[in-house]
């Protein structure tokens, strides 16, 4: 990978460095905020009380707690199945919708324009109940299948409007030089449309990601008892009590994706050896 | 548009009318409860014994259960409704009558909890889990008695108070204030209530009813109406904190077992709540959920320290009330609710 | 300049679509049609019902869930609904577009990286964060004791249970939402360009006003769209950090389906409250494509 420019050059006009400067820091800063609650849940996962109240003494019970609750590790399992072919989807219908919108002049493009982002409006609770009751009739069993069309559903618009904020203003000479030089319109899209949504791409599909992983209340509406995610599984164990064996479990996922993204770099010269 | 329109009918008629899916293979229990409150240990007895396998799907409020069973998908053979649902259940001809001469241990229950105003003739519902909604104090802030509501609610306590954020509990304290039935949600009631609350609700720092023992415990507030459960959670956890039912009454709730009409799976429910009464089972809910039990055997076996716990066992001379069936009167009482949630 | 993410407003190239091209459109037609509309067709028909005893629905014909929604009440929680997620949206592009500019500004694997460190916290259950955020501002809690430590207070301050808190917690669920987006659109712009425009002379602030903002302008706009929208519905912050003091729209529907069991006047609200949008939304485009002819 290039360089940037700003990394490479050596001397930058005073300004922009103290810009970049700031910048920098205020990230830095944004950053202590988005970590600071994982921070104080990580630090509670090793406290001997049951409670996250007082800090009482070391101990890792609640971990070995954890690698012992089948249930819960179950409900993780299916969480992530589920955001993961969610988000799949999503990125599918929300990148290809949002290309297509931009490309074509579509009779009712404003109308679909709007409906998309109903799904985003739309309380949780009015969406969950309207889809249990068109699962119902449609007499769809109530499980995988269901929770992940309901979770694409929320999940879609936010990539849509994310690839839509890319494409906007991108030059257009773009798709039509290709087209010009022989590339048939999917092979346009796909190698030159493509490359360059790609960040925008990235970034609404970990929005779908995350959304879906967290969604409780349509996921309680339109899930099965097979099919239970992790969010159901963590405000049941509210109704007896949250323990630190809950802050083990973020602890143990966020601790070992932080890692992986820090080390990726690493381990992938690693596995190129 | 007729699409639209052919799918909005079998809608309204799938709602009213019963669906119908695969039968489900024999040996089978679908129990549809409160998340948790069945705990494993009982599920993997029940199945050990009986070789029945029990698939436990769980709601976390009591509206959840009755949407979706209500919407008619799957087919619950057991379900465990609060009182006052169950009375309107019962009221509908939704519930299979349960065969006493099935149920073993039924004798072990206390016959207080028995012939309730929701089931007079206790046919329909079998008692699991009782509770009560009072007062806890932390006895190391608070030193001067806190009786009653009136004592609650007190201008002195102003911001140190959670309530349960259920509009009709906090109506049923005000209604209790004026000496008036706790189920009796007239108008004339209704608008005598109102200025109560609007009195109280300043003074209430937070509502909760989820967990309102996270913020007394956390020391952000020294007073609480909480369910009895909560309150025996953190007596357990530092003896500073007292449980009193309050003087001028107190409602107590039982969830109950009962047998949606539509189950397909009648006999292994009716196996089940017998397994749930013997003594030994039943000790076990109480160990994890520490409720008021029912079962008078399954006390025998409970520790001194579990029944001498004011948040499970509260004494009381009064005569507790439950909740009746209100019908449409709950959206009257969430309006008020919001109104003076509003105007604060 | 265009005030909201839109379909094909800036592209004069746009042609009108074929076969192919409704075709290809056809899918996320047909869900929207299946999982969006169909289920607000069926929320639109229960708005006009009544309830019978038990909470079901019961198939009548009634204006009386709209009137009720008119009531200053409703509407008063509706204002205060759309206020709360105004400030959050306003504090979430203060805080987060600097962050999605620098992270766009940097290598390209560096820039993936952080953008993924921008979401992790938010693989954690809700619940635990917000228990999290609650043992942070608690009376005995972390920054209490630290700002007493430090001597900044001379006793601890009563921050949980109070707006400001309701604030934090929405600013902490929602600045993801603001900060990918930003990138998306920064991460486009060439670094010469900004560069040209320190090298022309411009003072950081100008730069900013007349190049970056202008440039990253549609990854705002969808910013803003995606924080201020949810935003809107958005209740279990205002339920456990605020201690559920006042109601909120999101609050308020969600009684209707499950404490108040009143399904028809929940589905009117849910109907008048996304029709609220739609217009608002419909408005500004139409703004905005007059202003721009």
């Amino acid at each position: 990978m290039k360089l940037s420019p700003i990394a490479k050059r050596p001397l930058l006009p005073t300004g922009l460095r103290l810009l970049n400067w700031s910048l920098g820091a205020w990230t830095a800063l944004v950053f202590l905020f988005l970590y600071l609650p994982i921070a104080v849940l990580v630090f509670y996962s090793f406290n001997t009380s049951k409670l996250n109240v007082v800090w009482e003494g070391f101990t890792f019970k609640w971990y070995a707690a954890l690698a012992e609750n089948t249930p819960l590790l179950g409900a993780l399992k299916n969480s992530l199945i589920i955001a993961t072919i969610a988000t799949i989807l999503s990125v599918l219908i929300g990148t290809v919708g949002a290309w297509l919108l931009h490309r074509y002049r579509y009779r009712f493009a404003r109308s679909i324009q709007t409906l998309v982002c109903i799904p985003m409006i739309m309380p949780e609770i009015v969406m969950g109940i309207s889809l249990l009751i068109l699962f119902t009739v449609s007499q769809l069993e109530l499980g995988f299948t269901t929770v992940i069309l309901a979770h694409v559903t929320f999940c879609f618009p936010f990539v849509l409007v994310a690839v839509q904020a890319r494409l906007h203003g991108l030059d257009p000479a773009l798709e039509e030089a290709a087209l010009d030089l022989g590339a048939t319109p999917l092979k346009a899209f796909l190698l030159v449309i493509m490359p360059c949504l790609l960040p925008a791409v990235i970034s609404g599909g970990l929005m779908a990601f995350t959304l879906s992983l967290d969604e409780y209340i349509i996921t309680v509406f339109t899930n099965g008892l097979e099919s239970r995610t992790l969010p159901q599984e963590v405000f049941g164990l509210a109704r007896k009590g949250l323990n630190p064996m809950l802050n083990a479990l973020s602890a143990v996922f966020i601790v070992t994706t932080v890692a992986f993204v820090i080390f990726s770099e690493y381990l992938r010269r690693l596995a190129a050896r | 548009m007729k699409l639209i329109r052919k799918f909005l009918t079998l809608g309204l008629v799938a709602l009213t009318a019963t669906g119908a899916f695969a039968a489900n293979k024999k040996g089978e229990l679908k129990l549809f409860g409160w998340s948790e409150y069945v705990p494993q240990a009982v599920l993997d007895g029940f199945t050990a014994e009986t070789g029945i396998k029990v698939s436990y799907e769980t709601y976390a409020s009591g509206e959840e259960m009755l949407a979706k069973l209500l919407s008619g998908g799957t087919r619950y053979d057991l379900i465990q409704p609060p009182d006052y649902v169950a009375e309107a259940l019962i009221k509908d001809g939704l519930l299979t009558p349960i065969d006493q001469s099935k149920l073993k241990n039924f004798g072990n229950l206390m016959p207080e909890f028995l012939k309730m105003p929701h089931d007079p003739e206790q046919k329909f519902t079998v008692p699991y889990m009782v509770g009560t909604v009072g007062i806890v104090v932390n006895t190391e802030k608070i030193t001067e008695p806190v009786l009653g509501y009136r004592d609650l609610f007190s201008a002195k306590h102003k911001n140190r108070i959670v309530a349960l954020d259920d509009g009709r509990e906090l109506a049923v304290a005000a209604l209790y204030v004026l000496g008036k039935d706790m189920n009796d949600f007239s108008p004339a009631n209704l608008a005598a209530v109102r200025p109560i609350l609007a009195e109280w609700f300043p003074r209430i720092k937070l509502f909760d009813s989820d967990s309102p023992k996270t913020a007394l415990l956390n020391g952000d507030v020294d007073l609480g109406l909480v369910w009895g459960g909560e309150a025996a959670k953190l007596w357990q956890e530092n003896k500073k904190f007292q449980y009193v039912l309050p003087s001028e009454g107190a409602h107590l709730f039982i969830d109950l077992l009962a047998i949606p009409k539509r189950a397909r799976n009648v006999e292994n429910a009716h196996l089940f709540i017998d397994y749930i009464l013997r003594p030994e089972v039943s000790k076990l809910i109480s160990d994890e959920f520490p409720y008021t039990n029912p079962n008078a055997a399954a006390r025998k076996l409970l520790s001194p320290d579990q029944l001498a716990n004011p948040g499970s066992y509260p004494t009381t001379t009064r005569k507790l009330d439950t909740f009746r069936h209100i019908g449409d009167v709950g959206s009257a009482i969430d309006e008020l609710i919001t109104d003076l949630k509003n105007t604060k | 300049m265009q005030t909201l993410p839109s379909a094909n407003a800036e592209n004069p190239h746009a042609r009108r679509p074929g076969l192919a091209g409704w075709l290809l459109l056809a899918p996320m037609v047909v869900w929207l049609l299946l999982f969006v509309v169909a289920p607000m067709a069926i929320l639109l028909v229960y708005s006009f019902c009544t309830r019978d005893d038990l909470g079901r629905v019961v198939f009548s014909f009634t204006w009386s869930n709209y009137a009720r929604v008119f009531e200053p009440i409703y509407l008063q929680v509706l204002g205060r609904s759309v206020l709360y997620a105004g400030i959050t949206t306003a504090i979430c592009l203060a805080l987060g577009f600097p962050v999605g500019w620098f992270i766009a500004r940097q290598r390209a694997v560096v820039r993936n990286r952080l953008l993924l460190l921008v979401m992790i916290p938010f693989w954690t259950s809700f619940l635990i964060r917000t228990y999290a955020w609650i043992s942070i501002l608690k009376s005995e809690g972390l920054l209490n004791a630290t700002l007493l430590a430090a001597r900044v207070i001379p006793e601890p301050l009563e921050m949980l249970y109070t707006p400001a808190a309701v604030m934090v917690g929405l600013v902490y669920a929602y600045l993801p939402f603001m900060i990918l987006p930003v990138y998306g659109s920064a991460e486009k712009l060439d670094n010469a360009l900004v560069d040209a425009a320190h090298d022309l002379g411009a003072g950081p602030v100008r730069a900013f006003s007349e190049v970056i903002i202008p440039l990253t302008w549609p990854g705002i706009t969808a910013g803003i769209l995606l924080v201020f929208v949810p935003a809107i519905g958005m209740f279990a912050i205002t339920d456990l950090m605020g201690g559920a003091k006042v109601a909120m729209i999101g609050n308020v529907i969600q009684s209707q389906f499950t404490k108040a069991r009143n399904w028809p006047f929940g589905a009117a609200l849910g109907i008048v409250f996304t029709l609220l949008f739609v217009l608002t939304y419909l408005g500004l485009q139409w703004r905005a494509r007059r202003a721009r002819s």
